[in-house]
């Protein structure tokens, strides 16, 4: 459903020579000649429908920003990303222009940010988060919207009776439920789900990946999950890849990554975690 | 014609590279061949750290093999090599043919006794309303009180956890089950109430590879029992034989 091939990103002016001697191998992300900071690089993957594929690293390994550049938030330096939905998987949906982005973001790829406030406005209610994204694909009846929107709210088990409130009187695992609602109010074929468990309380957090594990099995949507957290990755994906230094280090059943990791730093991070 | 078996294990080999000991080179496997054909069901015998857990990981892909290849004939006939096989159609195989039961419980946090084992159903093609029939007759089977059936799993005594997940592996039973210690944790009722489950399973043709530490239920269970020491099979046949035989040198 969803192919990404050659992603890179590099931040401010400069070009894809700043790569050298940077990477896992160089032990930074840094380019020692140009100072330019490398985001990703050498970036690629596939994602089946209804299959989820986790993608696993510490901070600034480059997870965010894979993510970022596939959803048009940044601008890749080089690469592509197909979805099978949008022309029958022959355009490279990272070069489309800002008016088919946005009507790309409406329909076929949403996006669920760590940060609440990068996926909803928080001094609109969670009803009206949600009739926004259904009013941008095309929704017009007052009526229609409204039930649309509670339907979606009560499966994400925001409850009925807040619906009219702003987002910003939410609380954080609440802020999470409405941002899933209107992640999925239009069924994209692409979620990408960006750290969405961090920053909760633990009880909160265990409710919102239980919602998660439901939701994608329910939708058959295509998902990338970007975590620092295995047990995130170990309960919603069968196949992941580990980032460090802004590359791929490892790719593999997630199982295996947790069990027998190869590549060294895969052993570090599963290492730490269970240690 | 080794490729009429149902699993054709040819020189496998495994190691671990401790990268934080200095790139420390553990051995695993050092070049194990086994033949299981379909239906049947092999044990695999020897003392801790002979291979047993190593050789059933990497036929599941769970671990990485060095080298070798493990040649599995699908339920439409075509013979697949599971080491060289992509990471998504290993992951499809699991949900279709292939099943794990390790002796500990896997199952996702926060989801009910029944939930677990009717999610186990459902991800192996079996409908939402079947699936919890099916969960409830398999909980049955391994007496699992249905009082139990909505409790999390985590609440459960260790017993109850191995027999849970045992439902959880069996309740759509795969073409080729791969059990690891699945009855360590179990009193002796419990104990025969689940080997005889997974007796039924072979008489129903499903194909098994187990590990289990109790001689007792290779003898009920196997047709024939593999011993391995040192990562490779030093001796291999029919159940009772090869047990008895390798009692005396303390293999098993």
């Amino acid at each position: 459903m969803l192919r990404v091939e050659g992603l890179g990103k590099i931040y401010g002016p400069g070009g894809p020579a700043d790569v050298e001697g940077t990477g896992p191998e160089f032990g930074r992300s840094v380019s020692p000649s140009t100072g330019a900071v490398v985001g990703c690089w050498d970036v690629g993957f596939e994602v089946a429908a209804g299959e989820a594929l986790g993608v696993i690293g510490e901070s600034g390994s480059g997870k965010s920003t894979v993510m970022r550049c596939i959803a048009g938030d940044q601008t890749a330096t080089t690469g592509s990303a197909h979805i099978r939905t949008v022309d029958g998987g022959e355009a490279d949906v990272m070069g489309f222009d800002p008016s088919r982005r946005r009507s790309l973001r409406v329909d076929e790829l949403a996006v669920v940010y760590q940060d609440p406030s990068e996926g909803l406005d928080l001094h609109v209610s969670a009803g009206g988060n949600v009739a926004d994204r259904l009013t941008a694909a095309g929704w017009r009846n007052f009526g229609d919207i409204r039930r649309r929107a509670a339907e979606l709210l009560a499966r994400t088990e925001v409850p009925l009776d807040r619906m009219d409130d702003p987002v910003s009187t939410f609380s954080g695992g609440m802020r999470q439920r409405v941002q899933l609602a209107k992640a999925l109010a239009n069924q994209p074929s692409v979620l990408l789900l960006d750290e969405p468990t961090t920053g909760l309380d633990a009880s909160v957090a265990a409710g919102v990946l239980d919602l998660i594990r439901d939701l994608l099995q329910e939708t058959g949507v295509a998902a990338v999950v970007v975590s620092h957290d295995f047990a995130v990755i170990e309960m919603l994906t069968r196949r992941s890849l580990v980032m460090h230094h802004s590359r791929v280090v490892e790719a593999g059943l997630t199982d295996q990554l947790l069990e027998d990791p190869q590549h060294p730093y895969s052993q570090r991070l599963v290492g730490a975690a269970r240690g | 014609m080794p490729f009429q078996n149902l699993l054709t294990v040819r020189g496998l080999t495994k190691s671990f590279t401790l990268h934080a000991v200095d790139g420390r080179v553990v051995r695993g496997l050092c070049g194990v061949d086994l033949d299981i054909v379909e239906g049947e069901h092999v044990a695999l015998a020897g003392r801790s750290g002979a291979g047993k857990s190593s050789l059933l990981k990497c036929v599941h892909r769970t671990y990485v093999a060095d080298d070798g290849v493990v040649v599995y004939r699908r339920a439409n006939g075509d013979a697949v090599d599971l080491l060289s096989m992509s990471d998504s159609d290993v992951a499809d195989l699991r949900s279709q043919e292939i099943g794990y039961v390790s002796q500990f419980l896997r199952a996702e946090p926060r989801r009910g006794v029944l939930d677990v084992v009717a999610g186990a159903a459902r991800r192996m093609g079996v409908d939402e309303g079947e699936a919890r029939d099916r969960a409830a007759d398999v909980l049955r089977r391994v007496n699992i009180d249905e009082s139990l059936w909505s409790t999390y799993p985590t609440l459960l005594s260790g017993g109850e956890k191995q027999r849970v997940n045992l439902a959880a592996g069996i309740v759509e039973a795969p073409r080729l089950l791969l059990l690891d210690e699945p009855v360590s944790a179990l009193d002796p009722a419990n104990r025969v109430a689940v080997l005889d489950i997974l007796s039924d399973l072979t008489s129903r043709g499903a194909t098994v590879l187990s590990v289990f530490h109790d001689i007792d239920a290779m003898r009920v269970l196997a047709d024939r029992v593999v011993v391995m020491e040192d990562g490779v099979v030093v001796d291999h046949g029919e159940a009772n034989q090869v047990l008895d035989r390798n009692l005396e040198r303390e293999l098993v």
